[in-house]
């Protein structure tokens, strides 16, 4: 058999070097759990067969669905082919699989009931976790599903710049809206209180944390009120400073925070915050530090885009040079360049979105990644370095890290047996440009599909549009909302999952990342410096992932 | 108009077209959506004028080359196909790959060539029928089509030493010598054709096999040997 033929019929083996879509990103495929000759095969004179390789018993004792000999890339796994054995919804096994009766070394079951996904030429990651996003319009989670995101912490459901939601009925009456979408949600709460008493009702309307910002009030009090509310419930906290420094900069603002842990959004400071030099909260154990998608991947048009971006979504105006002042102040290409290299190094641990406020919720994976191909450093060549490190860390970004970050991880944001069946299927050629499917619980959600009336499924026009998963009452039935351990919050199809440990995780605790140190910003046109190091970048005029692949 | 889903999905394709098309025009370089539009477009369209199938091929193989496309993009319009109403109907066409080029996004290199099966043992295997007959990789052997003349002995416990999802073709009247290799595992054979279901080394499970597959009619060209 030709090397072509058997990549076709089988993907990739061990040793072998795969480019990631357009990239210049070479992955290098560490393990492979199959047993050269044993591959399970789905289809007309293939192996997954009665007897041969599925075993004759029922799917309880087997699995319910397999993906068999996918390109798992896992920041926890790492980067293997193997297949993935689903058991009611959740990863019930990873591994060799097939029919233990004819095959050595079997750790998945397949059985004669078993649904089998051709994962071949296929990778498989761990769906995305958007934890920035302000749903102002319902369609922003069919944009997420369609670009691999299947968790969402979102400030608002509805289109008001709310920020945080804290009216019970308001919350009760967004959640009612979610059956619709085979998405989890949580949503957090607006963390603009100076005493507690109001913010115990967006607890016990099951929101999943707070979110404190400078648009309600990210002052001293505010920020020392809601830590100390989130202590309290075992709540995250998302942080948007005080962009005028009306009362405090940054160091007060650590003040305020005293240690405690929060989750420190756009931390580059074009979104918002302490101007110029929120970017300093970067490299604390304390911080969790995240990025919105515009500013990555450093673009030449990065700072021509922000100032109208600003203005439309904070409530400005075009025609007012004072608004103009407010928003110029936030766009500084030093701070852009240093938050691109913080994540190559490591510090700041989470790419998100800002959908609708001042990022796009279809683009964090395509960001993320065309942000690591600008700093990759392989090639084919089997004598030079691959990316696999490189690669993980900024799959941690998108997925086991918002899921740390937001005390989700006990459900999402790994392959790990256990986890939800949250799973994104993507071709070689097109990994974090456009999936091929969204599996939402264990089911197809979201996905390529072709013209409904043709004699096969994948005639054109294809589009990324609802799978099963998203029909009927599909959606509650494969996705959670997350809440907290004191939500009352009775209605609602879906299952509530309390969130945890969200005030004892650290900085060093991210996965692949964890970098500390002093990033200090001087000003708004000295460039940034770490660890003695000055944090400098050329804006890239091309990226990947992008033109080839979008109309 | 009375659109269907399907005739709303085909306007869609067929608007992009357009685009694309102004695009080429401009002296753009196409990316995969844009490409796959206009040879889609190309294919309907033939059809449209009453084209035949063969006809619809070459216009979408022909609709965009190489020189029209960013570099990469040829190698990700595989398995493009769109159906398009001909005259005696509703038909898909399948349009051929293109040839692969320099940059290849999502390109597999591979370190070392897969290691062979190495058989363990070889049959002998005439398809006695009027019908071509065909073994895949990990049937069974000894319990295949009873018209197979072999020695169902040395069969006993072993599969084809192929790849999977590969298979062995015998012609009727042709001769083969096949390549075995014991099936590992457990070495369970359930199912099949019913004459071992259960271990395969359990004592008396080849004889009771063997006779029970003598017994009906299979051809065994080893009976002497036993």
């Amino acid at each position: 058999m030709s090397e072509q033929d058997d990549i076709a019929l089988h993907g990739a083996r061990k040793g072998d070097r795969v480019r990631l879509a357009d990239t210049n990103l070479w992955i290098e495929v560490e393990a492979d759990d199959r047993e050269v000759g044993n591959e399970l095969l789905m289809g007309f004179a293939r192996n997954a067969r009665d007897g041969i390789g599925m075993k004759s018993v029922s799917p309880s004792e087997s699995c319910d669905l397999v993906i068999t000999n996918v390109l798992i890339m896992d920041p926890v796994l790492g980067i293997k082919v193997s297949s993935i054995g689903i058991r009611k919804g959740r990863i019930h096994a990873i591994g060799n699989a097939g029919n233990p009766d004819m095959s050595n070394n079997i750790d998945v079951v397949v059985g004669s009931g078993t649904l089998i996904v051709s994962g071949e030429g296929l990778i498989a990651t761990a769906g995305g976790i958007d934890s920035h996003v302000h749903a102002l319009a319902p369609r922003v989670f069919e944009s997420a599903l369609a670009s691999g995101i299947t968790s969402v912490i979102a400030q608002e459901l509805g289109p008001y710049w709310g920020v945080g939601v804290g009216s019970e009925w308001g919350l009760k009456s967004g959640y009612a809206s979610l059956d619709d979408w085979p998405i989890n949600v949580g949503v957090l709460g607006r963390g603009a209180a100076s005493h507690p008493r109001a913010l115990a009702e967006a607890i016990s309307g099951g929101v999943c944390g707070f979110k404190i910002h400078e648009d309600t009030g990210a002052h001293p009090r505010t920020i020392d009120t809601t830590l100390n509310v989130a202590d309290e419930y075992d709540v995250a906290v998302a942080l948007h400073t005080d962009g005028l420094n009306e009362l405090s900069s940054v160091k007060d603002t650590l003040a305020a925070i005293n240690g405690r842990t929060v989750h420190a959004y756009h931390v580059e400071g074009c979104g918002g915050g302490h101007a110029p030099n929120v970017l300093q909260l970067a490299g604390r154990d304390n911080i969790l530090a995240s990025s919105t998608n515009p500013t990555l991947a450093f673009g030449s048009n990065a700072t021509a885009e922000h100032v109208a971006m600003i203005i439309a979504s904070h409530g400005l105006h075009l025609d007012v040079p004072a608004d103009i002042a407010l928003a110029q102040a936030r766009v500084r290409e030093v701070t852009m360049a240093a938050e691109n290299v913080l994540h190559d190094l490591g510090v700041i641990p989470v790419t998100s979105s800002d959908a609708l406020g001042m990022g796009r919720i279809g683009d964090t994976w395509r960001k993320t990644f065309a942000m690591a191909d600008a700093f990759a450093q392989s090639s084919s060549d089997f004598a030079q370095s691959h990316d696999n490190e490189r690669v993980l860390r900024y799959l941690s970004k998108i997925t086991i890290n918002p899921a740390l970050v937001h005390g989700i991880s006990h459900e999402v944001g790994s392959l790990q047996p256990g986890l939800l069946a949250d799973i994104v299927l993507w071709r070689y050629d097109s990994f974090a440009t456009k999936p091929h499917t969204v599996f939402k619980g264990g089911i197809p959600a979201w996905g390529v599909v072709g013209d409904p009336g043709s004699s096969v499924p994948n005639a054109q026009p294809l589009q990324l549009a609802e799978q099963f998963g998203a029909h009927g009452a599909a959606p509650s039935e494969l996705s959670v909302l997350f809440t907290n351990s004191g939500s009352e919050l009775t209605a609602t199809a879906r299952r509530h999952v309390a969130v945890r440990n969200c005030r004892t995780v650290q900085g060093s605790d991210m996965i692949r990342h964890g970098e500390l140190g002093e990033v200090i910003v001087r000003d708004a046109l000295s460039p940034v410096e770490f660890r003695d190091q000055q944090l400098l970048m050329d804006p890239l005029t091309k990226v990947s992932l992008h033109r080839r692949y979008i109309f | 108009m009375e659109l269907t889903p399907s005739e709303q999905d085909r306007v869609l394709l067929l608007s992009a077209a357009l685009i694309s098309a102004q695009r080429a025009h401009a002296g753009l370089l196409l990316n995969k959506p844009e490409a796959v539009s206009l040879m889609c477009a190309a294919v309907i369209e033939c059809a449209r004028a009453g084209g035949t199938h063969a006809d619809a091929v070459i216009a979408g193989s022909t609709a965009v080359t190489a020189e029209m496309l960013l570099p990469g993009v040829s190698s990700m319009l595989r398995g493009v196909s769109v159906e398009a109403v001909f005259d005696d109907g509703l038909r898909l066409v399948a349009l051929p790959d293109f040839a692969s080029e320099e940059f290849v996004p999502g390109e597999v290199v591979r370190r070392q060539p897969v290691a062979a099966i190495t058989p363990t043992a070889f049959v002998e295997i005439t398809n006695t029928s009027s019908i071509d007959i065909s073994l895949t990789s990990h049937i069974h052997v000894f319990e295949t089509n009873p018209m197979l003349l072999m020695d169902r002995s040395v069969a006993y416990g072993m599969r084809p030493a192929i790849p999977s999802a590969h298979h062995i073709g015998i012609a009727p009247g042709e001769t083969v010598v096949v390549p075995l290799i014991e099936i590992s595992g457990e070495r369970v054979v359930m199912g099949f054709a019913g004459f071992v279901d259960g271990p395969l080394d359990a004592p008396h499970a080849k004889q009771n096999a063997l006779n029970k597959l003598r017994a009906c009619g299979y051809l065994d060209s080893g009976v002497d040997n036993v």
